[in-house]
């Protein structure tokens, strides 16, 4: 057990290697980060899930050729712009935010972190009151439970981004982070824009197209 | 080449790039769908 030894200074035993307490350090096969390479692979996994959700999509639209909305139902084009806008702004204030911590800026990193936070609640706000004044149900059509299960998927991985998002504001405010150890707020940034990515699609899937 | 889960400066230059080109997809469909 090379964890539990003990060096023996002054009797001139030297071995070469460093003091290492603990486990051995895992292997890492990947030239890429463990905490990139385990948000790569949570990406591609969620990618899946949308992509089913899709799949059912374009199976009651293309396959079946059901109308879009359902008829005697709208849903509001207008507002789901609106809020389209509130989720890029938030992306553009998380780069803001990182941009500040790499330049070392702490009064940046708070402003643009906590903007971010407050633009993605906000997103989440227009979306359950739009649900409230839809009008219809999953239940009622199949359009309606796509609808649904497409958006509310979508709304879903925005509190999970929150989630994250409230643990990096918080963090902030305790003065973690630095311009050379930023990782936790690039990681929960990746997602993020990949969240927002998704409703780019999902809102041009649904109530564009 | 773009990687946009290499950091989240790519993942940001990605999303505008989406951002851009859906941009450009939702004018074209506004626009056939008012003519």
């Amino acid at each position: 057990m090379e964890a539990a030894a003990i060096p023996h200074d002054g009797h001139g035993e030297s071995h070469g290697h460093e003091e290492h307490h603990g486990p051995p350090e895992a292997n890492r096969s990947s030239r890429i980060e463990p905490q990139l390479l385990g948000m790569l692979l949570f990406i591609i996994s969620e990618i899946m899930i949308f992509g089913a959700f899709f799949t059912a999509y374009f199976f009651i639209r293309v396959v079946q050729g059901d109308p879009w909305p359902a008829p005697g139902t709208t849903i509001p084009v207008g507002v789901a712009a609106f809020n389209t806008c509130i989720l890029l702004s938030s992306s553009v204030t998380l780069h803001w935010a990182e941009t500040s911590i790499k330049n070392n800026n702490r009064a940046g990193l708070k402003a643009g972190i906590l903007s971010t936070l407050f633009l993605g609640m906000t997103f989440l706000f227009v979306q359950i009151n739009e649900y409230v004044h839809l009008g219809f149900a999953p239940k009622d059509s199949a359009q309606g439970t796509i609808f649904y299960g497409l958006t509310g998927l979508h709304g879903a991985h925005v509190f999970v981004g929150l989630t994250l998002l409230t643990i990096v504001t918080v963090r902030s405010f305790k003065g973690h982070y630095s311009p050379e150890q930023h990782r936790g707020i690039e990681v929960p940034g990746i997602y993020w824009h990949f969240v927002d990515v998704m409703w780019i699609v999902v809102f041009f899937a649904v109530y564009v197209l | 080449m773009l990687n946009p889960l290499r950091s989240e400066a790519e993942a940001f230059r990605f999303l505008v790039y989406v951002a851009v080109v859906f941009g450009v997809l939702i004018a074209i469909v506004v626009v056939v769908k008012a003519l």
